[in-house]
């Protein structure tokens, strides 16, 4: 097994779940309610010491799905050697909410700003939550599986030029 | 004055207001086609022959466009700030002479409106009014676009107009009238840079003073908002900076503003530094009337050697970053203009005694 | 714009003729290049294909100092009421012209946030077909605006707007 998912196996029994690799890339999956606190051994250990988040992103696994319906996703890189690790924890679909990781890694800001647009995966502790992509009106997630690609006719519907209008 | 010389200088601002109209599509064109040719493209060629009026349909344009003003402007700063940017450079030709004089009879035809005998200290006060125009369109706008291109511009001008000034000191300081005594008219500036050294080398002030004549050329970009230096009007940071709520006719002004500025300081660097209307070789400055003619032609032709210089320099050297730029002007330019005025003196006594 | 109608039929043509051919020789584009059709209008203005030919050189990014509104990508829905602001501070006689299929009709982006095409938010007076089209393209483009531009008269522009 990877170094650092051993060592987050015995600091937090309780919430890691599982490991998986794939071709070189090691996965930990941990519960939702632990993340923060993982996250941070990772970041602060000396062994381990992932001192740059790549990216917070969400995946939706299926609109019929109640639980563990999302998953959010951390990517994770120690810059002096390259190395890198992702971290998942999957969310219910009726309370998708998880600790913001933003006292940690500052680049986290936008980049869960981004999965609760998209998404609408609520972040605690958010300094900022809000759109970012879309505008401040739209209403629903878009990049969920139950909604459609096209919209549901919010692409239509905003103020057209009228030359009479006196601006 | 007697009322024909009253006549005859109204006469000459009329011609020079005229020319300078007429010179602006020139460096236009100018510009047009030679950034053209320096970029290896065609340049504008479809309008009027070679694109020769290209410039003139950009103006009319212009004009049949729609004056807006905008409803959070400071309207009084608004209306008056493209004047001031037209007329400061306009009035400075006062002082500039363009040829030598024709006598006919007893009265001399001189190519200079108004022969100041402290020319240099009229022109220095109008060019440090320059930066007024720049500052009064950048605040009147409202917006931080044009607030932040006004500071860097009056700040640049401010810095630069130093150097050019103590540069102007020293090319003063070597001038002899004809009394022995250095003198600040304009026409004894050129007059005395007629004649030659040993027979054939020009006695132009670039070749006496060559530092304060490289002092001169970098505070005159710097002056006139042109690349290098032109911070006050780079689109990728500042939209259009100054000039970026004004449309049709407020813009054409602002623009022609900074032609006749532009072609100002080439007959201020022609005047100082490259012996204005004399030819070395030969005394254009007799009275005949083919002596005033041609000396006019000399300056001319000077005169567009400089603007070319202005245009080539413009699109070959990329923008100097604010800070080097402002170390440039205040740890580089002012103190070796400082060092020049000392080395002046030095020789000018060494030289006397 | 009370003169016009009141001078002979003869007059006006000709002077229509004198201000619409130089409008057309002095279109001062505002490129509004949001995504890859403004690196084919780049390719157009610079060297091989040169736009200034025929005056357009001079782009200038400040919307009350240009004439024609080159919407060049696809334009967003956040980014909609800003293209509306462009449009509206623009000063009369301005033309728009829509470069490739997103600006035209969405384009292959047929989803919730584009806008599929801005005729939907402005007046459009030439569409440019491709993805992104090429700068041969983009200038056939400019000669339909000059042809636009040539075909009117003083009278049909109100200010004000």
């Amino acid at each position: 097994m990877f170094k650092d998912a051993e060592s987050v196996k015995e600091k937090f029994p309780a919430g890691f779940l599982a490991y998986e690799e794939f071709r070189n890339q090691p996965t930990i999956i941990v519960k939702p309610e632990a993340v923060f606190e993982v996250l941070r051994f990772l970041k602060d250990d000396p062994s381990a010491g992932y001192d740059l988040l790549v990216d917070v992103t969400a995946v939706d696994h299926g609109a019929g799905l109640s639980d563990n319906r999302f998953s959010v996703v951390y990517h994770l890189c120690r810059t002096a050697e390259g190395k890198r690790l992702r971290l998942k924890a999957f969310l219910n679909a009726d309370k998708p909410v998880i600790e913001s990781v933003v006292p940690l890694w500052l680049a986290a800001n936008w980049a869960e700003r981004e999965a609760y647009d998209l998404m609408g995966i609520t972040f605690r502790n958010h300094p900022d939550l809000r759109r970012i992509m879309l505008p401040d009106s739209f209403e629903h997630h878009p990049l969920r599986k139950d909604y459609p690609v096209e919209g549901r006719g919010e692409r239509d519907s905003f103020i057209k030029y009228n030359p009479d209008d006196g601006l | 004055m007697s009322t024909l010389e009253i006549i005859v200088t109204c006469i000459k601002v009329l011609a020079v207001f005229t020319a300078l109209q007429m010179a602006v599509p020139v460096l236009v064109i100018m510009e047009r086609r030679g950034v053209s040719f320096i970029q290896d493209r065609v340049g504008p060629d479809r309008c009027g022959p070679f694109g020769l009026l290209q410039p003139f349909a950009d103006a009319a344009k212009l004009v049949f466009k729609e004056d807006i003003t905008p409803r959070h402007v400071d309207k009084l700063l608004y209306f008056l700030a493209p004047a001031f940017c037209l007329i400061v450079p306009t009035v400075a030709f006062a002082v500039v002479p363009f040829g030598s004089g024709i006598r006919i009879g007893d009265f001399t035809l001189s190519f200079q409106i108004a022969d100041f005998r402290v020319g240099v200290l009229y022109l220095l006060a109008i060019l440090s009014m320059s930066s007024f125009g720049v500052v009064c369109a950048g605040w009147a706008q409202n917006n931080k676009y044009g607030t932040l291109s006004a500071l860097r511009g009056v700040a640049q001008s401010v810095s630069y107009e130093i150097a050019m000034c103590l540069a102007v000191v020293a090319v003063v300081m070597s001038t002899n009238s004809d009394s022995g005594v250095s003198s600040t008219a304009m026409s004894t500036i050129v007059a005395d840079q007629g004649g030659t050294y040993l027979g054939f080398f020009p006695k132009w002030n670039v070749f006496t003073q060559p530092i304060a004549f490289f002092i001169f050329l970098a505070a005159m970009y710097a002056e006139t908002n042109r690349t290098p230096f032109d911070f006050v009007e780079c689109e990728q940071e500042l939209v259009a900076g100054y000039m970026t709520e004004y449309g049709s006719m407020k813009f054409s002004m602002l623009f022609m503003g900074e032609y006749i500025a532009m072609a100002l300081q080439s007959a201020l660097l022609v005047t100082f530094f490259l012996g204005g209307w004399t030819l070395p070789w030969v005394d254009l400055g007799d009275g005949s009337i083919a002596g005033g003619i041609a000396s006019v032609i000399v300056f001319l032709v000077k005169w567009f050697a400089v603007a070319w210089l202005y245009i080539w320099v413009r699109w070959t050297l990329p923008r100097l970053r604010y800070d080097k730029l402002m170390d440039l002007g205040w740890k580089a330019l002012v103190p070796l203009a400082l060092i020049n005025i000392v080395a002046t003196a030095f020789v000018g006594v060494w030289l006397r005694s | 714009m009370g003169l016009e109608s009141r001078l002979p039929e003869f007059v006006t043509t000709r002077l229509d003729w004198v201000v619409n051919t130089a409008r057309r020789y002095a279109v001062w584009p505002m490129p509004f290049a949001t995504a890859c059709c403004g690196i084919e209008f780049m390719a157009a203005a610079s060297s091989r294909y040169d736009l200034s030919r025929f005056g357009s050189e001079i782009m200038r990014f400040s919307p009350r100092q240009a004439d024609l509104l080159l919407v060049a990508g696809r334009v967003c829905l956040k980014e909609a009421p800003v293209l509306m602001k462009i449009y509206r501070q623009m000063a009369e006689p301005k033309w728009v012209m829509a470069v490739g299929a997103c600006a035209s009709t969405g384009g292959m982006l047929d989803v919730y946030g584009v806008v599929q095409g801005i005729d939907k938010l402005l007046p459009v007076d030439v569409y440019v077909p491709g993805c992104p089209p090429r700068p041969e393209a983009i200038i056939d483009g400019f000669m339909k605006i000059h042809k636009i531009i040539g075909g009117e008269r003083i009278a049909d522009r109100k200010h004000g707007d």
